[in-house]
């Protein structure tokens, strides 16, 4: 999937039930080139996204899908995600883990387990984690992905830490592997105070 | 011993949240006992101290002296200075915060020195929550409301299809065009928030609240997002979730261009969002925010609204949220518009800023491993309202609805809960619908259940042969089981569209069956309304060890009640599998 077919796919979800907090953003400073790849921030719901090939969900442990976007996978994708997890068992932190989407637009789903709580090595961790999910992408040979503010909200990873890593490591991941798929890396916010952060630290990219 | 990592963070924390107030009240207390008497757990645990207000700020004030003032490190032994120094040291104060105090602030009114131990104890939550420990029910309803916008997990599609549902509903009843309830309309004069309870479990308020802004002739719309007005970082202590919420709302107000957001009753979701929400989301609200009591006691004074008091022919008693009314001072407004509604309205005594908490206040309803003792000190509350004598209370808050159920419950009251928007609603005098051509007639007349196949799951011979029979009498094929494994193996063979199961069976209750069905991948995608007074319904709505109910109904059941639920399950959730 490519930046055009994002650009004019998402828009079409011009109806008052799916849309999230706001509308798809494209100013100059939310989206960003890397080697001819893309780096794009999106304010919408993360399960309803269409044009992505996989988007990232912060998981537990134990892999139950649980609350929170937990919720609304089991809900609008139904049964099938959690009978892949529960066959995977127990994953530790910074892994990840792929399984399809059932019946969501995209097409897998990286569940992936970061850090929480204030916990030691935060940063690193965190760090490892995007890190992670990205090589598993290639893995998968996707060619598109989205992921959400890793760690913040819930989990109570500051947020100003939580841009800084991801746009500064998915930024290396494009730099340096230059045999990866990905063509477009989305990042997905939920809420309006959380474009700040990320467009800043996105324009601040030479 | 080495610090635990997360104690070490727990205290540094309290040093990055301690202000001037925080540390007034923790110097303050002379230990009087003033506040022992006004806290309804200690009332009904009279021989065990742990539950005095001020032995539970003693747990915070210990690790503020330890650390952070000039007595604690003079003359620790003296001042019980003591730092937490385990996980489970972490684990025994969660169990305090938590599950010894709704945060209903009673004590605080009767402190002479003016400590404010509800402000702390919701301080001590947030650290505690800032390393993760918290009630299982905590973490559910933070995540959804951290990452869906609500805390009861309601996906947008189902929140826009129950509001219109209703809307089409009210129409029908009504006959008019104009009663149909707007979405994100610009421009108005009032957006109206609801407490996700109500698009989940209880759709007639939005439905009332519909038609007393119609008869008014309001303008006014409801959001698609940024509806939720409730707020669990009241309950959890974490601010940052507090101004997310609460900055969603107001966000959305602007977009709208709405004049006023009108907040339907919910305490906390009034004092969140009129009182706090700004401070937390350091948000200039420029647009003014009132109770839907205050705005129904307008209509009636402005004459935009008639009602009749004779239409509500029980006896009623007002039950005084915490958050409404102690936190906010909202007395007086809902006695008068409840005097406006009804005839026999019997005060509860104490009443107003000294009202005794329904017990399920501060989350309490979300933290089931604490039911049994939120139940035992719901005595009080118990004999306060067996005192008025009155069959009905009314309360303005739906946290109260869910507490006052499950007491009313457990005590065996002859009694049922219901809201200020209920009785203005059933009082408002409207002109009567338009007449409908007969053959919208014949369609309006459909059946509800019919071509559909229901299993009544009860061990109560009588309560199966009233749900059947309601539920024949709308057209339903009806299957009876009486226990858990004949539901199971019914579900199996006939693949009914829909269950009602009791939760109160011999042998394997309800809630197990309930697990297994979810558990088991051919019945996992049934759609199942439980039918309960057990608070065991709380544990799945909450902590969801399995994706929750589609629908609850309390017991008694009333028949209206039963054929709106169950057609909403059945006309608005998609089963799953």
């Amino acid at each position: 999937m490519t930046a055009s077919h994002l650009v004019t796919l998402v828009p079409s979800l011009n109806d008052a039930r799916q849309h999230s907090w706001g509308a798809f953003m494209c100013a100059e400073n939310r989206e960003k080139k890397v080697n001819g790849r893309t780096i794009r921030l999106l304010q919408h719901d993360i399960t309803l996204l269409e044009g992505v090939d996989a988007f990232v969900f912060y998981a537990q442990h134990d892999l139950r899908l649980g609350s929170g976007w937990g919720n609304a996978i089991m809900s609008r994708g139904g049964p099938s995600i959690q009978k892949e997890l529960d066959a995977l068992g127990r994953i530790e932190t910074c892994q990840v883990v792929v399984t399809g989407a059932g019946e969501l637009k995209a097409k897998h789903i990286l569940h992936a387990v970061g850090p929480r709580f204030q916990e030691a090595n935060l940063e690193a961790k965190l760090k490892k984690t995007v890190s992670e999910v990205l090589a598993q992408a290639d893995k998968a040979g996707l060619e598109s992905l989205a992921i959400p503010p890793m760690g913040y909200g819930f989990y109570g990873v500051p947020l100003p830490m939580t841009a800084k890593v991801m746009v500064d490591t998915i930024k290396e991941h494009l730099e340096s592997h230059k045999d990866s798929k990905l063509k477009d890396v989305v990042i997905c916010l939920n809420d309006k105070r959380e474009i700040a952060p990320f467009e800043s630290r996105l324009s601040a990219l030479n | 011993m080495e610090r635990s990592y997360k104690a070490q963070k727990v205290i540094d924390r309290l040093g990055q949240k301690l202000n001037r107030q925080v540390v007034g009240s923790l110097v303050a207390c002379v230990h009087c006992g003033n506040c022992t008497d006004s806290c309804h757990y200690v009332l009904a645990n009279p021989d065990d101290p742990t539950y005095a207000p001020a032995w539970k700020g003693d747990r915070l004030r210990k690790i503020f002296k330890k650390h952070f003032d000039w007595t604690g490190r003079v003359v620790p032994w003296w001042v019980g200075a003591k730092s937490p120094e385990t996980d489970a040291d972490l684990e025994e104060l969660k169990d305090i915060v938590f599950g010894k105090c709704t945060n209903c602030r009673r004590c605080t009114m009767n402190c002479p020195m003016g400590v404010d131990f509800a402000t702390f104890n919701r301080l001590t939550r947030g650290l505690l929550v800032h390393v993760g420990i918290m009630p299982e029910g905590v973490a559910v309803v933070s995540k959804d409301q951290w990452e869906l916008g609500n805390q009861m997990g309601v996906l947008k599609e189902d929140y826009i299809d129950t509001v219109e549902w209703m809307s089409d509903e009210l129409v029908d009843e009504v006959g008019d065009d104009k009663a149909a309830i707007p979405i994100d309309k610009s421009d108005v004069e009032v957006m109206y928030t609801i407490n996700p309870r109500e698009a989940k479990y209880d759709p007639r308020t939005i439905s009332d609240a519909a038609k007393i802004f119609w008869a008014a002739g309001e303008s006014y719309t409801m959001p698609s997002e940024g509806w939720d007005m409730t707020n669990f970082g009241l309950f959890s202590g974490d601010d940052e979730l507090g101004g997310t919420v609460s900055r969603r709302v107001y966000e959305k107000a602007q977009a709208l261009r709405a004049k006023k957001v009108v907040i339907s009753e919910c305490g906390h979701g009034y004092r969140s969002t009129l009182c706090e929400g700004a401070n937390w989301a350091q948000f200039d609200v420029d647009f003014v925010m009132e109770s839907s009591v205050q705005t129904m006691l307008r209509y009636i004074k402005e004459g935009k609204i008639k009602v009749d008091k004779s239409l509500n022919i029980s006896s009623y008693t007002y039950h005084d949220s915490c958050n409404f009314a102690r936190s906010c001072g909202m007395t007086e407004e809902p006695r008068e518009l409840l005097n406006l509604v009804v005839s026999d309205f019997r005060e509860m005594y104490p009443n107003r800023a000294e009202n005794y908490c329904c017990t399920g206040g501060g989350g309490a309803m979300s933290m089931t491993e604490y039911t049994p003792q939120r139940l035992k000190s719901a005595r009080v509350k118990a004999d306060q309202l067996k005192a008025t004598g009155a069959k009905v209370v009314v309360t303005s808050c739906h946290n109260c609805v869910d507490g006052l159920t499950d007491l009313i419950k457990h005590y065996g009251l002859d009694m049922e809960v219901t809201q200020l928007v209920n009785l203005v609603a059933n009082s408002l005098l409207v002109e009567k619908a338009a007449e409908v051509p007969e053959a919208e007639h014949a369609v309006s007349t459909t059946l509800a259940f019919a071509g559909r196949t229901i299993l009544v799951v009860d061990d109560e011979a009588d309560a199966r042969r009233f749900i059947a029979t309601v539920l024949e009498d709308n057209g339903a094929t009806v299957l009876q089981a009486v226990d858990g494994d004949e539901a199971l193996q019914m579900m199996r063979d006939k693949k009914p569209d829909l269950v009602t199961l009791d939760l109160s069976m011999p042998g394997k209750d309800g809630g197990r069956v309930f697990e297994e069905i979810r558990n088991d991948s051919e019945l996992s995608g049934a759609r199942v309304c439980i039918i309960t007074g057990k608070p065991e319904l709380r544990r799945l709505i909450y902590e969801r060890p399995v994706r929750e109910p589609e629908g609850y109904i309390n017991k008694p059941i009333q028949e209206d009640v039963l054929v709106s639920n169950l057609r909403r399950i059945l006309e608005l959730t998609n089963k799953a599998a």
